[in-house]
């Protein structure tokens, strides 16, 4: 373990800092390097596209930032805490208090009621006696990406479209400092992707998050103030932009929220 | 710390049961035909039990008899009085030759005395009468009741008077049978039964005058270890007499339900075992079909801990309604099984359904349960939330071999403690539930290592195939290949399904050799045609002419069993004389008359115990003796004996002990005490005991035609009690058979649940084959490829295995296991079509799925 993981956050340390991190997995017989030496800081409140072909490795890159799997080498430090080499328990932990994760196919419980889905991570995560508050912002979640009449319907029931944004709702709950969205708009129509899209920043912009989006989409990527190009494992191109969209400026359709 | 809470985890597990009710419905299946084969085989069989031991008990008319050489002295009768103040009952029989005469004739005549209190004789089995009437009646004051040779041999009728002794007596009823005929002794000449008064009032009983006297004693409880503790407590005040219990009475019997018991104790335990091989399957289908619920909470921050609290919640919901399920219909077993029975066998076992078995039965099903679904449970740590991710989730290639190796050694700690967890688990349900502790123990541990052997077999068996595979992979048509290929697919539980369905079939296999071997026995002890009429003191020129007389009689049946016996004195026992002898629980008077007969070869119904027994045209003094005698006398195979047999001077006989024999009491050999070869004998004088079976009502026809022709050969009835032996036997074959059948009937119901329970994670492959253009047919055919090979596989480790345990517990048991080719190989065709339509049924369903349904739902 390189890292203190109890390290204290400083105002001038970055929200993610990724240092020479290795990934390589064993299928079947032979081991796959997926990636190999990333090292890149994201600043708070930036939003950053990792994009890149299918097998480049960017999917690899997103799991090892949410902790979702350990690298083989390198580490990944989330506002302060090194998350790599975590216990599994411990890291759900931080998971759960960090991030908000969007898939690219929803990933809700089918067992689960939209507005339950949204509530799980706070139900996981937040002290008992906060549950009330809870589900009341959950309810506001949900109205705020449009589905406030569908909290009862289980994800059978709804479209992909609204399934994405239920799991939104469900990524912002706990008001994590960080939200990492994996090919977010990947399985949806035009129409659709770009509803996904514009909830995903509006919600982003208000909640002030750090918001890192894996995506192969140039149109999508177009969005981010950031590019990282990923090919081979490897980042090739880290290009910083100038944004303009009006929308993030004028919206005013949606709520505040609490 | 915050944490899912238990409300959260019941709405999510019961949600999850109910959008997977068919599933569910396997696993429930499987934990309720355990736990009602478990509570159904275990009530109904120790009901059972019960019942015939009453009835075997009426063989000896008692729980344990006393047989006096003496008269007890005035402290023993005290302690005797001290026995019967704690509830157990007791009562004299007394039995001597005597002379009875018609009151108004003088030609004497042998007669078999025996007097009893008829207020308390029998504790166990009637007196039957003709007139029909109660024993009481027939028997005191004047009345006593006779055998039918007396009336005929004395041309008397019922209500005519005798002398006996000083007594004139009237017979008042006509003795049919009595339940401890074949225990008593086999005395000569006809029966009278009478009271001990009506003796004494002969004045026949002087002192020195040869009666012999059994106490007869009764305890207020049924079981077997209060039998064993009055037993000793016998022994102890009467050191001189022969105390036997009624287990020992009937060999035959007890020998049958003591087997019986052990393997039904074994058939329910199997089935409870099956139960939970089938819920763990099911389990585990299930939790790999929630792998992406499991992965989506823990990337929301659930640790392990949350998420096994709902898949705990619902195998505890799951035990719970299988046991509730499972209890219910093992008390409907209960309760409908003695009525098919009573038709049947035309006895009622007497039922108690205790709310202590239903309350066991209900903790089995739910503590089988959480065992075995502890295995796929604990997987659940190990479900990575990458999995949303990357399906592969073959694990790091970790550079350090070490960290690879430790990772893995965790894991698996986890599942080794998990099977010792179930390994304990099982031995304490096992040795709880289970008569008998042995076969408890001795399955628990052969459960494991069978199992763990399964396992191994299965890994190293799929290993061959996917080797054999590799190389022929060209050369093999598309159908065989992806059928094969299936087997050892990543993610396909072959080695876990080939492991529970082998263990199944060996399981379910090892009942029916076992049962099956029983009843074979078992038929052998209730021919029809075992002698239930005995012939007492034929002499050497009567016994041609007896032989001839009896193969004319249409109402004898079977062989003839003719033993000749040679009265006999024990002189030395290894070297040591008669007097100075330490006999156990023995009368030094016994010595005095030992019957001896001589055989050419090992009689039927006898089983050498140890040492050999001796083939025809032995030439050395040979002798085979009981178990029972063997101990009394202290002496073993290479012991010597010194007999005295009759002759001017003594003609004194030296003979080897070569075996120590047990015989099943069925046949004439048994009535002598020691066995020895022809040679050693031959020469000497003998008379001739006869054993023929006659119709059970046409008796008194045999009888008046042997008086007719040899009026001093007496004839023993115990058909009656022979009848009774018979009835018990069958009765437990058929239990056995019963017990046996419906706990393969289960095996088979969960094996086939398994079996189907993986079928409904192959949705997916259907759908992809069919997008591809496969066509039903088509698939069908790969997946009875795959099934059929499957169960091939596993029914050969199954039968290998469960002929090995036919093998070990029938040696335990002291029955002969011999290779049922047939049955094996029946049973091996029978598992593969098995699988394969169970496969086809699961699959049905699946198969007519639109693949545009299925992909939406993904």
């Amino acid at each position: 373990m390189s890292a203190n993981p109890e390290h204290t956050l400083t105002p001038a340390e970055p929200s993610i800092r990724v240092s020479d991190l290795t990934k390589s997995i064993r299928n079947g017989t032979r081991t796959v390097q997926i990636l190999r030496g990333i090292s890149f800081d994201v600043a708070a409140g930036e939003f950053v596209a990792i994009v890149g072909s299918s097998g480049s490795g960017k999917s690899t890159l997103l799991g090892l930032l949410a902790g979702l799997d350990t690298p083989t080498t390198g580490s990944v430090t989330l506002d302060g805490t090194a998350i790599s080499y975590l216990p599994e328990d411990r890291l759900a932990e931080v998971r759960g208090r960090l991030i908000g994760f969007v898939f690219q196919s929803y990933q809700l419980i089918p067992t689960l009621t939209a507005l339950e889905n949204v509530l799980l991570p706070h139900e996981l995560n937040a002290p008992a006696k906060e549950q009330a508050a809870g589900l009341q912002r959950a309810k506001e979640l949900l109205a705020a990406v449009g589905l406030a009449e569908r909290g009862d319907h289980y994800p059978v029931q709804l479209s992909g479209g609204e399934q994405q944004r239920v799991a939104l709702a469900r990524a912002f709950i706990l008001r994590p400092p960080i939200v990492l969205a994996d090919e977010p708009t990947g399985n949806l129509d035009s129409k659709n992707g770009e509803q996904v899209m514009q909830l995903l920043l509006d919600l982003n912009r208000r909640e002030g998050t750090t918001l890192v989006l894996v995506t192969h989409d140039p149109a999508v990527a177009a969005h981010a103030g950031r590019i990282l190009t990923v090919r081979d494992g490897e980042v090739v191109h880290d290009e910083r932009r100038v944004v303009h969209d009006e929308r993030r400026q004028t919206d005013t359709t949606l709520p505040e929220l609490v | 710390m915050a944490a899912l809470s238990w409300t959260t985890a019941a709405r999510i597990a019961s949600r999850e049961l109910r959008s997977s009710r068919g599933k569910f419905f396997f696993v429930i299946l499987s934990v309720a035909i355990g736990v009602a084969a478990l509570t159904g085989v275990r009530g109904f069989s120790s009901a059972f039990r019960r019942t015939l031991m009453v009835r075997a008990r009426s063989i000896l008319a008692a729980d344990l008899s006393a047989r006096m050489f003496q008269q007890p002295d005035a402290l023993q009768v005290a302690q005797l009085h001290a026995i019967s103040s704690n509830g157990v009952r007791m009562t004299p029989v007394t039995e001597m030759s005597g002379m009875a005469t018609a009151y108004n004739s003088l030609d004497p005549l042998l007669v078999s005395l025996k007097a009893i209190d008829p207020s308390a004789y029998p504790f166990y089995g009637t007196v039957d009468l003709q007139p029909a009437m109660p024993l009481q009646q027939a028997v005191g004051g004047d009345n006593v009741a006779v055998g039918e040779d007396l009336l005929i041999r004395l041309k008397l009728h019922v209500g005519d008077r005798i002398q006996l002794g000083d007594a004139v007596l009237h017979v008042a009823a006509l003795v049919l049978s009595e339940p401890d005929r074949l225990s008593g002794s086999f005395a000569a000449g006809p029966r009278i039964l009478m009271t001990l008064q009506q003796l004494e009032s002969t004045h026949l009983l002087a002192p020195g005058s040869r009666a012999g006297q059994r106490y007869l004693f009764q305890l207020p409880t049924r079981d077997d270890r209060t039998v064993a503790k009055l037993k000793t407590q016998l022994e102890g005040i009467l050191p001189e007499a022969q105390v036997t219990d009624y287990r020992e009475t009937n060999p035959a019997v007890t020998m049958a339900l003591d087997r019986a018991t052990g393997i039904l104790s074994l058939v329910s335990l199997v089935a409870l075992v099956l139960g939970a091989v089938g819920v763990a399957m099911a389990m585990r289908t299930h939790l790999l079909q929630r792998m992406d619920s499991i992965a989506i909470m823990k990337s929301m921050g659930a640790r392990s801990s949350h998420v096994l609290r709902i898949y705990l919640i619902q195998t505890l919901l799951l035990g719970l309604a299988g046991g509730v399920l499972g209890v219910a219909l093992g008390v409907g077993v209960q309760l409908l099984l003695p009525l098919l029975l009573a038709k049947l066998l035309g006895i009622t076992p007497e039922l108690h359904i205790a709310a202590s078995a239903i309350v066991a039965g209900l903790a089995t099903g739910l503590l089988t349960t959480l065992l075995f679904t502890m295995p796929p449970l604990l997987d659940i740590r190990n479900v990575r939330p990458i999995l949303i991710l990357r399906r592969t989730v073959e694990d790091n290639a970790d550079d350090s071999a070490i960290g690879g190796l430790m990772a893995k050694v965790r894991r698996s700690g986890a599942q080794i403690v998990a099977g010792i967890v179930i390994a304990a688990g099982i031995t304490l349900i096992a040795t709880t539930l289970s008569d008998s502790k042995d076969v408890g123990r001795v399955f628990a541990l052969g459960l494991g290592g069978v199992l763990l052997v399964l396992v191994i077999t299965s890994t190293v068996v799929l290993a061959l195939l996917r080797r054999l595979l590799n190389r022929t992979r060209g050369s093999l048509r598309p159908v065989v290949r992806h059928g094969l290929a299936n087997l050892y697919r990543p993610g396909n539980p072959s080695a876990a399904l080939l492991a529970a369905v082998g263990l199944g079939v060996m399981q379910i296999a090892a009942v029916f050799f076992l049962s099956h071997a029983l009843v074979k026995e078992l038929n052998l002890s209730t021919q029809p045609t075992l002698p239930n009429v005995f012939l007492i003191d034929v002499s050497p020129s009567e016994i041609d002419g007896v032989r001839a007389l009896l193969a004319k009689q249409p109402t004898v049946h079977g062989t003839v069993e003719i033993l000749p016996v040679i009265s006999s004195r024990i002189l030395k026992v290894d070297g040591t004389p008669a007097a100075q002898l330490k006999l156990q629980n023995y009368p030094k008077r016994m010595l005095q008359t030992a019957s001896l007969t001589w055989v050419d070869e090992m009689p039927p119904g006898t089983r050498v115990v140890k040492g050999i027994f001796w083939h025809t045209g032995e030439q050395h003094a040979q002798v085979a003796i009981g178990e029972r005698m063997a101990e009394r006398l202290h002496v073993g195979v290479g012991s010597r004996i010194l007999f005295a047999a009759p002759g001017a001077p003594d003609h004194p006989v030296d003979a080897e002990v070569t075996a120590i024999i047990k015989s099943d009491g069925q046949h004439v050999w048994s009535r002598a005490e020691f066995l020895l070869n022809r040679s050693a004998l031959a020469s000497l004088p003998m008379v001739y005991y006869g054993g023929v079976h006659a119709d059970m009502d046409r008796v008194g026809e045999l009888q008046r035609e042997l008086f007719a022709k040899y009026p001093t050969v007496t004839v023993v009835n115990v058909a009656q009690a022979m009848e009774t032996l018979r009835n018990v036997l069958q009765q437990v074959s058929l239990v056995v058979q019963f017990l046996a059948g419906f706990s393969i009937f289960a095996g088979l119901v969960i094996l086939a649940s398994a079996i189907a329970g993986t079928r409904y994670r192959r949705i997916r492959e259907v759908v992809v084959l069919k997008t591809l253009g496969a066509t039903r047919s088509r698939i069908a055919a790969i997946f009875s490829i795959e099934f059929a090979t499957l169960g091939l596989i596993a029914g050969f480790v199954g039968l290998v295995f469960a002929n090995l345990t036919a093998r070990v517990v029938l040696r335990q048991l002291d029955l002969d296991y011999h290779f049922l080719a047939l049955a094996n190989l029946l049973s091996l065709l029978g598992v593969a079509a098995l699988t394969v339509v169970t496969g086809w049924l699961a699959s049905f369903r699946v198969l007519g799925q639109k693949p545009l349904e299925v992909l939406r739902e993904e």
